[in-house]
């Protein structure tokens, strides 16, 4: 096959990849691209006054949503889903992959911006806890650089007893310092001796909580899985202020509070 | 440990699984055109299992599926959207979601016991539970559309 006739067979075989057919009020165009999971990626394209609106209609958030019982995205997905949109101009919009196909604008060009953007959000699958690329400490460490909070991360300190624990974050904040514990389980058998290693933790260190410079206990519960119960909260509560996961803002809150 | 296949047999074959209460239809975070719900799929052997679903009325697009906590979805139905399997043959517009080893969840085929369309998402999801085993005591109520021009 000489060069021309490889250029030749590309441009004559590539429309036959993409299918579009009436879809409702949409003419909605099936891409050979494909999500993660292997389905495929559509776009759909619906004429509003002098433009062509081209957009997924919310289905990559909603794939995406369909991998993980996570209610809300973290703070750096998003970042991720800006970035995409950037580098492919689409805007996101109510959770839609959006662009619109202005007059002279190719229509081909647009449609595969918004493609694109779809392949780039869907691969933020990868970024989920359960394909192993990250952890929950992982997103809090996330959280609290785009917060501007100072810390370490698996820190030694020595318990009264001599035994050494290892919290999951020292935050130092212009007011106050704290030992943050992350306690994460997908399982409610497990909840209770994940709660009980803390409180053992918290109780140990507690010379830690005393004086002027007293640093504030936090547990950190990743709510994301229902799998704590009332006397777990309770009994953490008992050493250490407790907030979760699914509210951020509050954790900042406690944080900086003196 | 990845899931195995008997694991995962094991989990879908046990018909203990269950979801007690109302499954309400609900925006999600970015208030798009779909709706969705979450709920725990208790059964006597303890899976941390979650039911999760969402519905695109749009296209309209429907998906029903099973996540594993730390695992992540094993078992999913989806309506309205093509699959392409890792052996390049397209599946269609319904199919089924099931964990292998070997390809975990991105090998589908065709529900056969899946009758009824996308537009009807309660009646998909006796159909899901049932070839799921899983009973749901309690009721769900069809989801609303969303009103207005989405674009405007």
């Amino acid at each position: 096959m000489t060069q021309i006739n490889i250029c030749q067979q590309f441009s004559g075989g590539l429309s036959d990849l993409f299918k579009c057919e009436a879809h409702g009020e949409y003419q909605r165009i099936r891409t050979p691209y494909l999500y993660p999971d292997g389905d495929n990626i559509d776009v759909f394209c619906r004429p509003q006054g002098d433009v062509v609106l081209v957009s997924d209609l919310g289905e990559t958030t909603r794939w995406l949503r369909m991998q993980t019982v996570s209610p809300k995205r973290s703070p750096k997905q998003k970042a991720l889903i800006e970035d995409a949109c950037l580098t492919h101009g689409v805007e996101f919009y109510k959770g839609m992959l959006m662009a619109r196909c202005r007059p002279g604008d190719q229509l081909a060009a647009v449609t595969f911006r918004v493609a694109q953007a779809a392949l780039r959000v869907s691969d933020l699958w990868f970024t989920f806890r359960t394909r192993s690329v990250e952890s929950i400490s992982d997103e809090v460490a996330d959280f609290l650089v785009e917060r501007h909070f100072n810390f370490e991360r698996g820190e030694k300190l020595a318990g009264r007893s001599g035994r050494a624990w290892t919290p999951d974050f020292h935050v130092r904040a212009a007011s106050r310092s704290s030992l943050v514990y992350v306690l994460s389980t997908g399982s409610r058998s497990a909840a209770r001796s994940v709660v009980n290693q803390v409180h053992t933790a918290f109780f140990d260190l507690n010379h830690l909580a005393a004086g002027p410079e007293a640093l504030r206990f936090i547990s950190l519960f990743d709510d994301t899985a229902d799998v704590w119960s009332d006397e777990e909260f309770r009994l953490a509560e008992q050493l250490s202020s407790v907030v979760r996961w699914s509210q951020p803002e509050e954790f900042a809150n406690l944080l900086e509070a003196a | 440990m990845p899931l195995t296949n008997a694991e995962f047999d094991a989990i879908l074959n046990d018909e203990t699984k269950r979801v007690v209460g109302d499954l309400l239809w609900q925006e999600d975070e970015d208030h798009s055109p779909s709706v969705e719900f979450r709920a725990e799929v208790l059964s006597d052997t303890g899976w941390p299992l979650f039911v999760k679903a969402t519905y695109n009325s749009l296209i309209p697009a429907l998906s029903y599926a099973l996540i594993l906590k730390n695992v992540g979805r094993v078992y999913a139905l989806d309506l309205g959207k093509d699959h392409h399997n890792p052996q390049c043959n397209q599946v269609g517009e319904k199919h089924k979601h099931k964990w292998t080893e070997q390809f975990r969840d991105k090998e589908a085929y065709v529900p056969t016991d899946i009758t009824e369309p996308a537009s009807t998402p309660v009646a998909v999801w006796q159909q899901f539970c049932a070839e799921a085993k899983l009973t749901h005591d309690g009721a769900m109520t069809a989801p609303q559309p969303p009103t207005g021009d989405l674009f405007q």
